[in-house]
């Protein structure tokens, strides 16, 4: 078993609004494993975004620790959360999140563009590395069209290229299939796959489409802000359920893994 | 830079909001411009009309409460200007100075003339030196008709054109250079004085205004005797033994001893005499006696004469610090305790020059409110810029951009506007007053024709007041950039999480 890049412990978001609390998740603990491919799954509400958003660094959890790439979130300050984002976490958003006045090859450029030229990159290279995973998203013929310009599964491809372009440990992507029609959803996912294999990135992505969910292959069920299922895939399609302490079996999926067998 | 080009790409793409805020950047620079440009023009035509023709840069003047024109208006008070008592002392400190050009001392005031028994105008004058005159202002005197006075002349005046003009049309005798002229004037202590002068010639100021072209030059001592001061005309004066002695050794306060045996007086303007000499000045030997003795019945006091003036004008040499001259000045003017007063060409000239002055403070003080207007507006609309960007700025956050990065693009944002719309302001600014000098600017009355220094301004391209413009608008647009980078850096990357 590889190495785990992602634990949360025990993990709790309450949200305030006006005077009304909202616990969006609580008692969440789950592991994640470098290189996997993991879904969080779940209806709408039941806290699969406050996950994407504690791991992905850009929220911080009521209580309970993050853990991301060996960090513990909560220890971190604005600039060392940021640079952890800028270095270990690709995102790739619902709505795509295209900067709309750059063009494609700047928009997937950006997060290098935040950083100077490192001591032992040339720009050449920058500029092979950022060309290259245009052509492998398949848009090198509209590298210099504007996002605008471009379908919804076009952008989505151009959002991938860009999470990874800084050869980050983790990607997240929040229901990156949700904006897109079916097969253009499963072509985005294909793609996701295909870079996780090609690069051992690990990907994680929330959706709450079933069809989607199966493509994992660690695949972690919320409801109501608390894991309801959290199981391994295996090579042979069974499949292991990993957090006990959190785990309700669901009924009707093809968990049938064994019970208590931590990761 | 990604910044920049963040910045530079964004006001492309926000074509509109862009234009609502360059057009209100340009306009005010356009507007600072030529107003500025305007009042540089007004202020630098009658710094250099008064300064190189009437007042030089500073001036002192004899003790006064008021500020008092170099023709002698004096705020508050309709008597004539009190004489510089220690003149001498001034002009010494002020030729040790490098910073000092020359100095010009002279007499004004307001005088009547006629011909004859007949009275037929006023006007100003100033009592000169006309050697000395015409060296401090080289090039605002030309002859019309007549010649310059020499030394050896009998009193003489140089009639302005205005005078001459009036005199001629209220005479039946034809003025010209040689007709004797009667000159009135009201004195503090003498009454009225009259005096006649000898016109030596006609004479032109070549930067003047309707009141300045007006103003006549007699000979020092005339104007002294017109003002109520001691002429020195004759040179030293011939005193008795009784005179010598009552300026050296007598004691005014003897006379009421034996009135007032217990009671010491103090009275003012101790040990000085009436002439405006101090005993200190006057050469008579301690034992005046003795040297008296031998004397015949006048004594010849041989005194070092300082005739009575009113003003010392100053220039300063060019490319020097007035400010420090004039700070220096009022110190040692201080120092000698006479209550001279020291003032700068704007007190010199006049209301003309203060209302220029007035003008520009009244103008930053408009634009100053107009800025605080313009800065409110700006602020909404980079605001309300920065509020429809959320998700952008929270999805550069998210990917790693540190919140230096958001401030900077806001900031080049900014600044790119108020370079392309200063650039466009001062363009325009400069076809505008490109236009107003070829066409100038005509001066609906007299008080204008003064402020323009002529019937028609033409105003001049200021670099300053583009310098200034540019500025004050670039102040202006960081000023209201200031909040909504603020709204910006604090925007969370969590934003970019949730949806459009």
């Amino acid at each position: 078993m590889s190495d785990i890049i992602i634990e949360l412990d025990a993990v709790q978001k309450v949200y305030f609004l006006d005077t009304v609390e909202v616990e969006a998740i609580r008692d969440i603990s789950l592991e994640i494993h470098s290189g996997d491919f993991v879904s969080i799954a779940g209806p709408s509400g039941s806290g699969k975004t406050t996950i994407l958003n504690l791991i992905g660094c850009v929220d911080k959890p009521t209580s309970g620790t993050v853990i991301v790439n060996g960090q513990r979130t909560s220890d971190l300050d604005d600039d060392r959360l940021t640079e952890l984002r800028h270095r270990s976490i690709g995102f790739i958003f619902q709505t795509f999140n295209l900067i709309p006045v750059l063009n494609i090859r700047e928009n997937v450029e950006l997060p290098l563009l935040l950083d100077g030229l490192s001591e032992n990159e040339t720009r050449a290279e920058r500029e092979k590395w950022v060309d290259f995973l245009i052509d492998s998203v398949g848009l090198k013929d509209r590298m210099l069209h504007k996002p605008a310009e471009l379908s919804g599964g076009q952008r989505q491809r151009v959002a991938i290229a860009r999470a990874l372009v800084m050869k980050p440990a983790i990607v997240l992507a929040d229901e990156p299939t949700a904006n897109l029609d079916s097969a253009t959803g499963e072509s985005i996912l294909r793609l996701m796959r295909k870079m996780n294999e090609t690069f051992g990135t690990t990907f994680i992505f929330s959706t709450h489409d079933p069809d989607i969910v199966e493509e994992a292959d660690h695949i972690i069920r919320l409801k109501d802000g608390i894991i309801v299922e959290d199981f391994r895939i295996n090579e042979d399609r069974s499949g292991d359920t990993l957090n006990f302490r959190n785990s309700i079996r669901a009924t009707g999926t093809k968990a049938t893994g064994t019970e208590g067998s931590q990761a | 830079m990604i910044s920049a080009r963040l910045a530079w790409r964004n006001i492309c793409l926000h074509r509109k909001k862009s234009l609502i805020i360059g057009l209100i950047m340009g306009f005010g620079i356009l507007i600072l411009f030529v107003g500025n440009s305007l009042i540089d023009t007004t202020i630098s035509g009658l710094r250099r009309m008064f300064v190189e023709g009437y007042t030089g840069d500073l001036m002192v003047t004899g003790p006064t409460e008021f500020s008092t024109t170099v023709l002698g208006e004096t705020a508050g008070s309709e008597e004539v200007l009190p004489h510089i008592a220690q003149i001498k002392k001034y002009e010494d400190f002020l030729e040790a100075r490098q910073d000092v050009a020359s100095i010009l001392p002279i007499l004004s005031g307001q005088v009547s003339f006629g011909i004859g028994e007949e009275e037929l105008g006023s006007g100003y004058c100033f009592g000169v030196n006309i050697f000395d005159y015409r060296a401090f202002f080289p090039d605002n005197l030309t002859l019309v008709s007549g010649e310059w006075p020499k030394e050896s002349d009998e009193p003489w005046v140089l009639l302005s054109e205005p005078t001459y003009a009036l005199l001629q049309q209220s005479s039946d005798i034809e003025v010209k250079p040689g007709t004797k002229i009667i000159m009135t004037a009201l004195a503090n202590s003498a009454g009225t004085v009259i005096r006649e002068v000898s016109v030596k010639g006609i004479i032109k100021f070549n930067q003047s205004n309707a009141q300045l072209s007006g103003i006549t030059l007699v000979d020092a001592d005339t104007m002294r005797d017109l003002l109520g001061f001691a002429s020195l005309r004759d040179g030293a004066p011939q005193l008795s033994e009784h005179e010598a002695a009552f300026l050296t050794d007598f004691d005014p306060d003897s006379l009421f001893d034996n009135l007032f045996a217990s009671q010491t007086i103090t009275t003012e303007g101790e040990g000085q005499s009436e002439l405006g000499l101090e005993p200190s000045q006057l050469d008579i030997p301690e034992d005046p006696g003795q040297e008296i003795s031998q004397a015949s019945s006048t004594t010849t006091v041989i005194a070092e004469i300082v005739p009575a003036w009113q003003f010392l004008l100053i220039r300063a040499k060019n490319g020097s610090n007035t400010s420090k001259l004039l700070d220096d000045l009022e110190a040692f003017s201080e120092e000698l305790g006479d209550g001279d007063r020291v003032q700068d060409w704007i007190a010199g000239a006049g209301k003309v020059a203060r209302t220029a002055v007035t003008i520009r403070l009244v103008f930053d003080l408009l634009v100053a409110v107009i800025a605080v207007v313009v800065v409110m507006i700006m602020m909404n609309v980079l605001v309300i810029s920065v509020n429809e960007r959320l998700h952008e700025i929270g999805t550069l956050r998210a990917i790693g951009a540190k919140r230096h990065v958001v401030r900077s693009m806001i900031l080049y944002e900014t600044t790119f506007m108020v370079l392309i719309a200063g650039a466009v302001g001062l363009i325009l600014g400069y076809i505008l007053l490109l236009i107003m000098g070829k066409v100038g600017i005509r001066a609906p009355n007299l008080f204008f024709e003064a402020l323009f220094g002529g019937e028609i301004l033409r105003p001049l391209i200021s670099i300053g007041a583009a310098g200034r413009a540019f500025f004050w608008v670039l102040a202006m647009a960081l000023v209201a950039s200031w909040y909504p980078t603020r709204v910006a850096v604090r925007i969370e990357p969590v934003v970019a999480m949730r949806g459009d």
